[in-house]
């Protein structure tokens, strides 16, 4: 099977996926940013008492404070971002789903739900990478980083 | 005294230049990542600082252009790139970076492609290195483009469909 096909069948658990940060409405924008940079992610979702996602809050938001000076003491909820239909994936859903839900809403971030709508991991444009990248290793990771169009100084005679 | 080698059994061997024969691909999508230029994809447009910035310019032309890295060079060339996770990771929570000066920032010597590489090593760069911002180069090692996460799944799409 050619890559177009598997990823039109392949399913979203056989996609590499991190462990998904999920933190409480109340917490400050800080305590967010701080648990962002130890997870070395660039995303956080904020969920209900549930498990559910509500929003995220992700270095794009973190950007755009930043730039305006906003106080980042205040709660994380005042700054999060909800999260479209097609922002949540299942395990079960195909590979074609989180190619499409990226590039129709320009997410960088899905959020992986189980059967209750509950976080469980967290995929995106990475993910996605490497996936294709462990489709066909042999021209992907068979590439000379570093490498130049031309030698820097002649070679023989 | 020579160096010792070790028997090669016979059959083990396969010269490489024995085979001339094009690669085989499993289908369009694959044939196109490696086969393709960079050029092709999306790598405009980019925005570019000089390396003598503060961080607070670059802030600037971030909320300016509504991009997530821009492009430290000098003289044309491409000597870092600071990024949204530069941000996260050294600014946000030190209001004093923003008057100093952007190089002490930045991502130093940024993993680069040329414009003429297939995307496949745009994709290599970003899965196996980690680098989701790559400055495209021409031939002189002028910048002439970015590829980021979004260009490169829209490309993908693009011959998903």
């Amino acid at each position: 099977m050619g890559l177009r096909e598997d990823i039109m069948t392949e399913t979203v658990d056989q996609m590499p996926l991190r462990q998904a940060v999920t933190v409480s409405p109340e917490i400050s924008a800080v305590e967010a940013i701080s648990l962002m940079r130890e997870t070395q992610l660039g995303c956080v979702f904020v969920v209900d008492d549930f498990g559910r996602p509500i929003g995220k809050f992700t270095e794009r938001e973190v950007l755009k404070l930043v730039c305006d000076c906003v106080p980042l003491d205040g709660p994380v909820e005042n700054h999060i971002v909800p999260i479209p239909d097609c922002g949540c994936v299942k395990m079960t859903d195909p590979i074609a789903k989180v190619l499409k839900g990226m590039q129709e809403t320009r997410l960088r971030f899905l959020c992986v739900v189980d059967d209750k709508g509950k976080v469980v991991a967290l995929t995106g444009q990475k993910g996605l990478m490497e996936y294709i990248t462990e489709h066909f290793p042999r021209q992907i990771k068979v590439q000379v980083m570093d490498s130049k169009l031309h030698m820097n100084s002649r070679e023989g005679a | 005294m020579g160096r010792k080698r070790n028997p090669v059994e016979p059959g083990e061997f396969e010269d490489p230049l024995s085979n001339y024969d094009p690669p085989a691909y499993a289908d369009e999508m694959e044939r196109v990542l490696c086969e393709t230029e960079v050029q092709q994809m999306r790598i405009q447009p980019l925005a570019c600082i000089e390396k003598d910035a503060t961080v607070q310019d670059a802030l600037d032309m971030m909320k300016k252009y509504e991009c997530s890295s821009v492009i430290v060079k000098d003289a044309g060339k491409a000597v870092g790139i600071f990024s949204a996770r530069d941000v996260l990771n050294k600014i946000a929570h030190d209001p004093s970076t923003r008057p100093k000066p952007i190089t002490a920032y930045m991502t130093q010597d940024p993993q680069k492609v040329y414009a003429t590489d297939c995307p496949a090593k745009a994709i290599n760069l970003m899965a196996v290195g980690g680098f989701r911002h790559i400055p495209v180069l021409d031939v002189d090692d002028n910048v002439v483009g970015i590829l980021g996460p979004r260009r490169t799944t829209q490309f993908l799409e693009e011959r998903l469909i």
